[in-house]
């Protein structure tokens, strides 16, 4: 489960530079470097690793191929099979990449070798043939998130061809199952701990930086914080009966007038230390547009509810202020000429953090009513996690490989993310992580995680590489 | 599909008619009727078991050793099969039985030989093994619609015995597939036509029939004269979706349950036709309260619309003031933490007699009005037409009823389902469904369902019924 790439408009309105295309500056990574990497996200794109096809594995393989090749021991290769949902046979790839005189804790590096499923009826081009086309790679998981496996992986055989030597262990840790249950990440914070125990958490599942449409940088969010996925399912029961005898009580119209509610439904609006500081930091960069003073009114003001108002519905903003659900699934009755016995909607939740799982269901079946029943997906008991304390050194770290690609109008940022990733597990159980990946992209035209022809700038794959080539050399060297 | 009698039980106010005796069966007749059902109720002639063909032949052979032509008996083995109901090798049966010289064009008489599935399982006893019991003969098709294809050849045997001559040619068209794809009566009413002889009009026994209530006093026989058109049609939305964590504005999910929620409220024209404004007025006499009062105020102004919804809005006349069209199958979403790119609902419509599916499709897109919602249709199907009240037919089935049934109210319906007839009334040969089984009300509406069941008398019944009929019809 991705964030978007941030959304933050850091650049003043009054600024009159010609902004380049990001897209068109070339990267630094050096040719050779970049058909390697070209390759293994061609391999990995190819790969349909969703849930319950069975192919995880083979994404685990052939990440654990190029460690291999580059000199870890098999001795540090671990692969672990488990069970996600119900029958999905999947695997986590935890590698130690020791160091030979380590001064430090471990450092974790996260992510995840699962996608969300992509029809080929849905898409243009078949989701699982990696395809370039005008200054894009597209596929199903070019941007959640083989790109970071990709770059991760790729960073790391790079530095060791190159002699360099951590001074901390490096663990990488790809789940096989975060978009669906999270069964490897609660694993790997717990029963695996003795292989994953580290300091910190870098998690390579959410880009943070990205520019507008203008190509003015938008900025890089480091997510500190992140609200709790719950998902619940709405059913609606009816006797039934024959077609052509429509009965007064329908199941599914019960359901539909039910999703009108919640289509209408806001709930109440939050804050808390790490959106405060969020909005003031957009606020400041707003100025005195009217987002800008919709946010400052809120923040002198958190009972201001039209001006919380306002921002959730500025599409920078959507899922920042509140908890959000929404419907995302349907399914009812049993054959075309009989009235259905049964309707469901899927509804899915991003609660604001502290707030329980419990109390959302009990407003979900307040605002539809008796007659439908609300109930939690039994698969996924969301938890609310605190969040991680501003590192000084991974703040500076980012910082300064973020500014390196993207110049100093690339501001960074503490930010709460409205999605839940492998993350939240190792918070839950005392590991801080940062969600810092180095791709980016154009905002909101490449934000197509779990869409339609998901893609990434190629440049801005290259550049991750480069990015978590640098992490690693400042935070273990 | 067997709509065996209209669902309301009409509380008869009966004057007992002084009536001659009922024609009876001879020992004999009785005999070969009992062992032709029992064949043919033991000869499962469901879905993708092949054994249509078999019972086709058996009718046949029936009507060859009776001294029917052979030449006039036809076995058309043909295929049926869709996505849905799976494959079978199945057959009609076609038998013509001419007139010296005929005066009129040919009469039809249809029927259908397939079942609908019945497993031993879900029943007290074998299926397909007839048992008689209690005053019953148990067994799928004892009443869809196996009694009416061995009334119609009972009865056709027993009146040549008898030296009955036809005045015009009595057509038999039994199909294979009815319950299913109704495959042999679109062939009927096109490549077979010149096999039947284009006929004037058909007499179809899978429609019609009657009943006793459980206290013994009469509910009326119904003579099917329309039915309505069932067509499906599809609401389609699309989205670019995208992350759920992000609620964009427009929502595949929320767009479909809002143009569901217009469907829901919206109503369609009520509408008459002469089927219905005898029904209609056969109902009211037998209401004394508001539902009567509804349909009386309705008949004298078709336009009384707020009569109309209060006559559809009863549990016992659902459907049969308009079109309807109903949601019964949800779909949407890819993943329950993805903003869906698709939603899709099944509407399925039952249309009024003469109106068009495709006018239906642009109603449904007006009261819609949303273009983000695409509405498109899942068949081909025409408008199903109203067979004509003909005065010999009203009068033959109502005189057949009279004679085994004194007292017995009878009146005109139209059903809310599909039958063999749609292909033939389409193609401008009207139909009646007048059956003569009867059975107990409603203790005995078991088409399709569990221990599908028929009095032992209702069987022998209806051969009469068929005597009295072809007589009325065809004798004169």
């Amino acid at each position: 489960m991705r964030r978007f790439v941030a959304l933050v408009l850091a650049v003043c309105s009054t600024s009159a530079i010609a902004a380049v295309d990001p897209r068109t500056v070339p990267t630094q990574l050096p040719p050779a470097w970049q058909a390697k990497t070209r390759e293994l996200f061609k391999q990995a794109i190819e790969i349909p690793s969703v849930h319950n096809r069975g192919e995880v594995p083979r994404v685990a393989h052939l990440l654990a191929d190029q460690f291999r090749a580059a000199g870890i021991p098999d001795a540090d290769i671990h692969f672990m099979p488990y069970e996600a949902l119900p029958g999905d046979q999947t695997m986590a790839l935890i590698v130690r990449w020791r160091s030979p005189h380590p001064v430090k804790k471990p450092m974790l590096i996260l992510g995840h070798m699962d996608v969300v499923e992509a029809k080929r009826s849905d898409w243009k081009y078949d989701p699982f043939v990696f395809r370039e086309e005008g200054g894009y790679f597209y596929g199903r998981g070019t941007s959640d998130m083989k790109n970071g496996d990709v770059a991760t992986t790729m960073a790391a055989i790079k530095l060791m061809s190159e002699g360099f030597k951590p001074d901390r262990d490096i663990i990488f840790f790809y789940s096989g199952d975060e978009e669906t249950r999270g069964v490897g990440a609660t694993l790997g914070a717990s029963k695996w701990r003795n292989l994953t125990d580290a300091e910190f958490g870098l998690n390579a599942d959410g880009a943070c930086a990205s520019y507008d449409e203008q190509f003015r940088p938008l900025g890089c969010g480091i997510s500190m914080a992140e609200k709790t996925f719950q998902t619940y399912f709405l059913t609606t029961h009816n006797p039934g009966g024959h077609s052509s005898r429509p009965r007064p009580d329908n199941a599914i119209y019960d359901l539909a007038d039910a999703l009108e509610k919640l289509r209408k439904y806001r709930f109440q609006p939050m804050q808390n230390e790490v959106t405060r500081a969020y909005f003031a930091e957009r606020a400041r960069q707003e100025g005195n547009s009217t987002l800008g003073q919709e946010i400052r009114a809120w923040l002198a003001n958190p009972n201001d509810g039209a001006a919380a108002d306002a921002i959730e519905a500025n599409p920078l903003e959507v899922g920042l202020t509140r908890t959000r659900c929404v419907a995302t699934m349907l399914s009812g009755g049993h054959a075309d000429n009989a009235l259905p016995q049964s309707a469901t909607a899927t509804v899915n939740c991003r609660i604001f953090p502290g707030v329980q799982p419990t109390a959302v269901q009990a407003e979900l079946q307040a605002l539809v009513g008796p007659n439908v029943e609300v109930k939690p997906d039994p698969n996924y008991i969301g938890v609310p996690t605190p969040a991680s304390p501003l590192r000084p050194d991974v703040v500076k770290a980012v910082t300064a490989a973020i500014q390196h690609f993207h110049g100093p109008e690339m501001h960074v940022y503490p930010e709460m993310s409205t999605g839940a990733s492998d993350g939240s597990f190792f918070r839950a159980q005392g590991i801080p992580v940062y969600d810092v990946d180095g791709s980016w992209g154009i905002s909101p035209l490449d934000e197509r995680a779990h869409g339609l022809d998901e893609r990434i700038p190629v440049r801005a794959m290259y550049d991750d590489v480069h990015y978590w080539e640098m992490l690693m050399r400042s935070l273990a060297g | 599909m067997r709509n065996l009698l209209a669902a309301t039980m009409l509380a008869a106010v009966v004057s007992s008619v002084a009536s001659a005796a009922a024609p009876e069966l001879t020992a004999q007749e009785r005999q070969a009727t009992h062992d032709m059902f029992e064949h043919v109720i033991n000869t499962p002639t469901v879905i993708g078991r092949h054994n249509v063909p078999q019972m086709a032949q058996y009718v046949a052979d029936q009507f060859r050793n009776a001294g029917f032509p052979v030449s006039d008996i036809h076995v058309i083995p043909y295929h049926t099969g869709s996505a849905t109901t799976g494959d079978d090798d199945t057959a009609a049966l076609i038998v013509r039985w001419r007139a010296n010289a005929p005066s009129k064009r040919p009469l039809l008489l249809m029927g259908h030989m397939d079942v609908v599935e019945a497993k031993r399982e879900d029943s007290s006893t074998d299926p397909f093994t007839m048992t008689e019991r209690d005053g019953y003969y148990y067994g799928r098709g004892t009443i869809d619609m196996k009694d009416g294809i061995t009334a119609i050849t009972q009865a056709m045997i027993n009146l040549r015995k008898a030296g009955f001559r036809p005045k015009r040619d009595i057509v038999v068209l039994f199909t294979g597939d009815e319950e299913t794809n109704g495959i042999g009566a679109k062939k009927g009413a096109t490549e077979w036509l010149d096999l039947l002889g284009h006929p004037e009009f058909g007499l179809n026994a899978d429609g019609g029939g009657g009943g006793y209530n459980v206290d013994g006093s009469p509910a009326g026989f119904a003579m099917q004269t329309a039915e309505k058109t069932f067509a499906g049609y599809t609401f389609t939305v699309r989205n670019r979706g995208g992350h759920s964590s992000k609620p964009r504005k427009d929502n595949a999910i929320y767009s479909l349950a809002h143009a569901l929620d217009k469907l829901e409220a919206y109503r369609f024209t009520p509408k008459l036709n002469d089927t219905t404004r005898a029904y209609f007025t056969a109902k009211a006499k037998m209401d004394k309260g508001p539902l009567g009062d509804a349909m009386r105020h309705w008949l004298a102004n078709p336009d009384d619309a707020q009569a109309a919804d209060f006559i559809e809005a009863s549990e016992s006349e659902v459907g049969l003031t308009r079109t309807r069209c109903v949601p019964t199958r949800l779909f949407g979403g890819h993943a329950d933490n993805a903003l869906p790119q698709l939603a899709t609902a099944m509407i399925n419509c039952r249309i009024f007699p003469g109106e068009d599916p495709n006018a239906v499709k642009a109603e449904l897109e007006r009261l819609v009005n949303d273009p983000t919602v695409v509405v498109t249709r899942n068949d081909d199907n025409v408008a199903s037409l109203a067979s004509p009240l003909r005065s010999d037919v009203t009068s033959a089935y109502t005189h057949a009823v009279e004679t085994l049934h004194p007292g017995m109210p009878v009146f005109p319906e139209m059903s809310t389902g599909a039958s063999d007839a749609r292909p033939f009334r389409v193609a401008g040969i009207p139909v009646y469904g007048v059956n003569g089984a009867w059975v107990q009300v409603p203790t005995d509406f078991r088409a399709h369902g569990k221990d599908e069941r028929i009095p032992v008398q209702s069987l022998y019944d209806n051969v009469v019924h068929w005597q009295l009929m072809l007589a009325d019809l065809a004798g004169k």
